[in-house]
């Protein structure tokens, strides 16, 4: 197990930068997910961890050694390719094989851990089909036997869950998080799934255009986001773009659209008169008893409502025609018809209030 | 469909089909009973059928060096034919541009283009006079006299090209069917890159490989055209010696017979190719 490092890592492609100056740290053990978008970089800052891409400039350094100079196969990772990229030729035995028979280990050694590696990935029965006779989420742990066989020092994935169906996807979750916790290997998981990047992660690396947006836990960048990119891509919430009028003690008196104001934390950088967008998540918007009264209160219609099974998510329109969510417990007694008009509040600290972006 | 219509239908579907079955045997029949019998003297066929003309053909030890030949000069044009292609249809594969696709459609149009005025190109470029010849003469300071027309080398020339734009086609396409993120798996899980091509790519391509050499193997065999022209009747292949005992001897029957064991040997080596498996690929079973 190693810590990986990125210094200053750039990739340029003819004339754009995909990957723009990156430094992070990977703590050893630590399984790391860089989300984003697609077309942020993520996927290549992988590939120039993995050496399947070379860095325009910049270093990465795998255990505090710097690995920029070795090829591929010289760097000891293991990898799973977002298709799984399993040898179609070999049966599972053979595929989890691979690394150490290109190893050059000791036949003895390659029975031992193909076995192991079958026994973690419950792929015991399977061993002698062939990767075309397997489901999706087996030929998944195929691919992630074969990467750990060798007991590399970096395990690198590449939004491995995509092609599987939500069910899989989840018990897939849970099965990687069970093998890299017992493993203890250093791990990177690139996704674009911010719930599977809460689901697994330790730290959450939000990268945006090229650059680092945002690094935390997942609680953290969930509560406490520092950009509306942010806030927006990780987890649901509502946008109520607006205008501030007044700033006291980290406080912004917003005025929405609507006419109304409503007071939020200033979370980035905003002065009076600025262009905001505030924004809130759909399970911290309570229903309010209807007078239009009090502070974050906002008049507004139900329009849909939704099932979710331990709670129900409410569409509301204000008069503008702007739609919120909410989203209540089920349990939480009583819930509007459609086409009522209710209102809605939340409270000033849990209004997230940033500069808007550039139009 | 009403039941006559559908009647009808079948019928016509059954008559294209026992039309298509006698146009290719009713020759095949003639063909084949005109190499069993007698040539008495130029153009006059007798009517004993026999094996004659194949025991003529089989002791002669000139027909061996023939048919040797005619397999050899196939056999290097196709191994040329496919160091050359491979690397191409590669490179075309994986650049993953659009440039490629357009590349490939020249290529195809290009393999209309008549083989006589392609074989013209290329006499006139490998001709006496011609840029390669002085090249390499200039090159070996004249001490080197090079000819590359009417010799076996410049035969072999003209089938590489003949083949050249299949080759590259088919090729292009089985490994376009290969994903590249499996040699970068190879490559990652610790296979040089010359490993990753034994163990992964090379038992992938293998069917398709064996069935484009094949393919071009068969083409070069009964190529007449590049072979009468390049070798200008120096070269002795067995598709010149069939059109020689037709059009100068008027031998129809030694013709066929001449013209049928040049299948049989098609047929033969094509079956033989077919069981080859190197070692790398034996383990291997079809994707």
């Amino acid at each position: 197990m190693s810590s990986v490092t990125l210094e200053r890592l750039r990739k340029r492609y003819r004339d754009v930068d995909v990957v723009k100056d990156l430094d992070l740290d990977i703590l050893e053990g630590e399984l790391v997910v860089l989300l984003g978008p697609s077309g942020c970089g993520k996927t290549t800052t992988l590939r120039m961890i993995a050496g399947l891409v070379q860095p325009t400039s910049g270093h990465v350094r795998i255990g505090g050694e710097r690995v920029d100079h070795l090829p591929a196969r010289a760097r000891n990772i293991g990898m799973v390719f977002q298709d799984y990229a399993l040898f179609p030729n070999m049966p599972v035995r053979e595929n989890i094989a691979f690394g150490l028979e290109e190893r050059r280990a000791p036949r003895e050694r390659v029975r031992s851990r193909v076995a192991e590696m079958l026994a973690l990935t419950r792929l015991q029965e399977f061993a002698d089909r062939y990767p075309a006779e397997l489901s999706g989420g087996q030929q998944q742990r195929v691919a992630l036997a074969r990467a750990l066989a060798y007991e590399p020092r970096v395990l690198l994935m590449d939004e491995p869950l995509g092609a599987l169906d939500q069910r899989l996807r989840e018990d897939m979750q849970r099965e990687v998080a069970r093998i890299q916790r017992s493993l203890g290997i250093t791990t990177v998981f690139v996704t674009h799934d911010q719930q599977e990047a809460m689901a697994l992660a330790d730290r959450i690396v939000v990268m945006n255009a090229g650059r680092i947006e945002q690094v935390g836990r997942p609680e953290q960048l969930y509560a406490d986001p520092q950009s509306l990119f942010i806030a927006d891509f990780v987890g649901r919430t509502n946008r109520l773009p607006g205008q501030v009028r007044e700033l006291a003690n980290g406080v912004a008196t917003v005025a929405l659209r609507s006419g109304r104001s409503i007071r939020a934390r200033a979370a980035g950088i905003v002065r009076v008169g600025d262009a905001v967008v505030c924004t809130i998540r759909p399970e911290k918007v309570r229903l309010a008893p209807n007078d239009n009264a009090g502070d974050n209160v906002m008049p507004v219609t139900m329009r849909r409502r939704s099932f979710m099974g331990s709670s129900v998510d409410l569409a509301v329109e204000d008069s503008t025609g702007a739609e919120m969510l909410v989203k209540v417990a089920e349990a939480s007694a009583h819930v509007p018809a459609v086409g009522d008009a209710i209102a809605v509040t939340f409270r000033p600290e849990d209004c997230l209030c940033f500069p808007a972006p550039a139009a | 469909m009403m039941p006559s219509a559908r009647r009808a239908y079948d019928a016509g579907l059954v008559a294209a089909f026992v039309a298509s079955a006698l146009l290719f045997l009713v020759p095949q029949f003639f063909f084949i009973r005109q190499s069993l019998l007698p040539n008495l003297s130029p153009g006059i066929v007798g009517d004993t059928i026999s094996l004659d003309n194949y025991r003529a053909i089989v002791t002669d030890p000139f027909y061996w060096g023939v048919f040797g030949r005619t397999i050899a000069l196939s056999a290097v044009s196709v191994a040329a034919g496919l160091a050359l292609a491979f690397p191409t249809a590669y490179l075309l594969a994986r650049i993953g541009s659009r440039v490629v696709r357009w590349l490939i459609v020249l290529l195809l149009i290009s393999s209309f283009v008549s083989v006589v005025v392609k074989v013209l190109g290329l006499t006139l470029l490998l001709g006496t006079d011609g840029p390669v010849v002085r090249a390499l003469r200039a090159l070996s300071f004249g001490l080197w006299d090079v000819r590359l027309l009417h010799n076996d080398a410049s035969v072999a020339i003209g089938l590489v090209q003949y083949t050249l734009p299949l080759l590259v086609m088919i090729l292009f396409g089985v490994i376009q069917n290969v994903p590249p993120s499996l040699e970068e798996a190879a490559v990652v899980h610790g296979a040089s890159d010359f490993r990753a091509f034994r163990r992964v790519l090379l038992p992938l391509l293998w069917p398709g490989t064996l069935a484009a050499a094949l393919i071009a193997f068969n083409m070069n065999m009964g190529a007449f055209t590049s072979a009468v022209l390049l070798g200008g009747g120096k070269v002795l292949t067995v598709p010149i010696m069939i059109q020689r005992k037709i059009i100068l001897e008027t031998d129809y029957p030694n013709a066929a017979a001449l013209a049928l064991l040049l299948t049989l040997a098609v047929v033969v080596m094509n079956l033989a190719a077919l069981k080859m498996r190197p070692a790398a690929v034996a383990a291997t079973r079809a994707g």
